[in-house]
């Protein structure tokens, strides 16, 4: 790499030709292991989702995907039908968070998941850990509602510190019931 | 191999990336607000470093001086997408709890700059040793960092509740000021230590 060495490779053709290489030679490197990875990287991410979706709700033996509504699914317990996961997303304080929302043929809620987020950690990001999660468990739709007011056992209590993130977060959740109760109300 | 040790060592305490070069402090404030994410972010970066190091020093000769800059962010860059590739595919969980971190660490200026500082002028080896040693210093202050927010700033460590019901987390450690704050008593610490090992260095070359 010294002074004299630079002279000879000074010609932009070379330098062009020298970078050139090097990303042929890295995109020859990740399409490679892209070929070799993608087939199984797919399975592993549905297989993720569906035992994402089994735990979800306890008890739960099978789940059956909707044809009629894309990526919403019946959940079974042997062969009664026990609610409905159903994807929804909603805005929060980082940006988009997609949420599946578990909620039972009485269009009480059962529980959720946030899938992907970009709360703050260690705040909003507290969103999808039991203590908050715990609140919305056999909550219909008129509770769905975030208070401040901490006497008001009824409502969804805001985690302090994160009251855009808790917002976020009922709002979705309060979104799939709402499109739950049109689906039922509707096709049936 | 005592050369080696020495360079491997010295990315630990004397020149530690975060408390004495002061690079790659925007991850020390982002990802250390628990324990978990500061360690898993500082093993990536170790792994990411090491073989970045190798792959440079490996390189060195056929990389023409004028674009090596770019030459080392698309050899990053590599890395850090194969490593992303294989962890979707065989470790769907931790590369869904990594999330953004992991494509963040292409931008890290501590990888690139061991690569122009070190790497592009040293044997295969030591270029190893050194981008190791530098990634273990990272994991440690990231770690240090990390334990300090999370015990102070949410009462837990590891996930665990450490602290009583009666423990009202401050919320400042959690964000980022505090991060910044922290990091400048820890920067003065590794000063004081560093001084006071460089002083007696000195003494025992008198002595003997």
């Amino acid at each position: 790499m010294s002074d004299h060495e630079n002279n000879k490779n000074d010609s932009v053709f070379k330098i062009a030709l020298n970078l050139a290489v090097a990303c042929l030679i890295s995109g020859c490197i990740i399409a490679a292991t892209y070929y070799l990875t993608a087939d199984t990287a797919i399975k592993a991410g549905i297989s993720l989702r569906d035992e994402t979706m089994k735990t979800m709700v306890d008890g739960s033996t099978d789940i059956k995907e909707i044809q009629s509504k894309a990526d919403w699914y019946e959940v079974y317990k042997d062969s009664d039908l026990m609610g409905y996961i159903i994807p929804t997303d909603t805005k929060g304080y980082g940006g988009t968070m997609e949420l599946l929302v578990a909620v039972d043929k009485d269009l009480k809620v059962m529980t959720y998941k946030i899938i992907t987020s970009k709360e703050t950690p260690g705040l909003g990001e507290n969103a999808g850990k039991s203590a908050f999660v715990s609140q919305f468990i056999g909550k219909t739709l008129e509770h769905l509602v975030v208070t401040k007011d901490a006497s008001d056992t009824e409502d969804i209590q805001a985690m302090s510190g994160a009251t855009i993130s808790s917002k976020a977060v009922t709002v979705g959740v309060k979104k799939a019931v709402e499109e739950l109760k049109s689906y039922l109300e509707g096709g049936q | 191999m005592r050369e080696l040790w020495n360079i491997f060592k010295k990315g630990i305490i004397s020149e530690n990336p975060i408390l004495v070069l002061a690079l790659s402090l925007c991850p020390a404030l982002a990802v250390t607000t628990t324990v978990q994410n500061a360690l898993t972010m500082g093993l990536s970066v170790t792994f990411v470093l090491a073989c970045n190091n190798t792959v440079v020093s490996f390189t060195r000769k056929w990389v023409n001086p004028k674009v090596r800059v770019p030459i080392y962010i698309t050899s990053i860059a590599t890395i850090v997408t194969v490593v992303e590739l294989l962890l979707q595919a065989y470790a769907p969980k931790l590369y869904s709890n990594l999330g953004i971190y992991l494509q963040l660490i292409v931008v890290f200026a501590i990888i690139l700059a061991r690569a122009e500082v070190f790497a592009s002028k040293n044997k295969v080896l030591p270029s190893f040793a050194d981008g190791f040693g530098m990634g273990i210093g990272f994991t440690l202050a990231m770690i240090l960092i990390g334990t300090f927010r999370e015990i102070v700033g949410n009462g837990t460590f590891f996930g665990y509740q450490v602290m009583g019901s009666w423990y009202h987390p401050a919320l400042i450690v959690i964000l980022p000021p505090g991060a910044f704050i922290l990091i400048g008593y820890l920067v003065g610490l590794s000063k004081i230590i560093n001084e006071k090992r460089e002083n007696r260095m000195k003494l025992k070359g008198e002595v003997q």
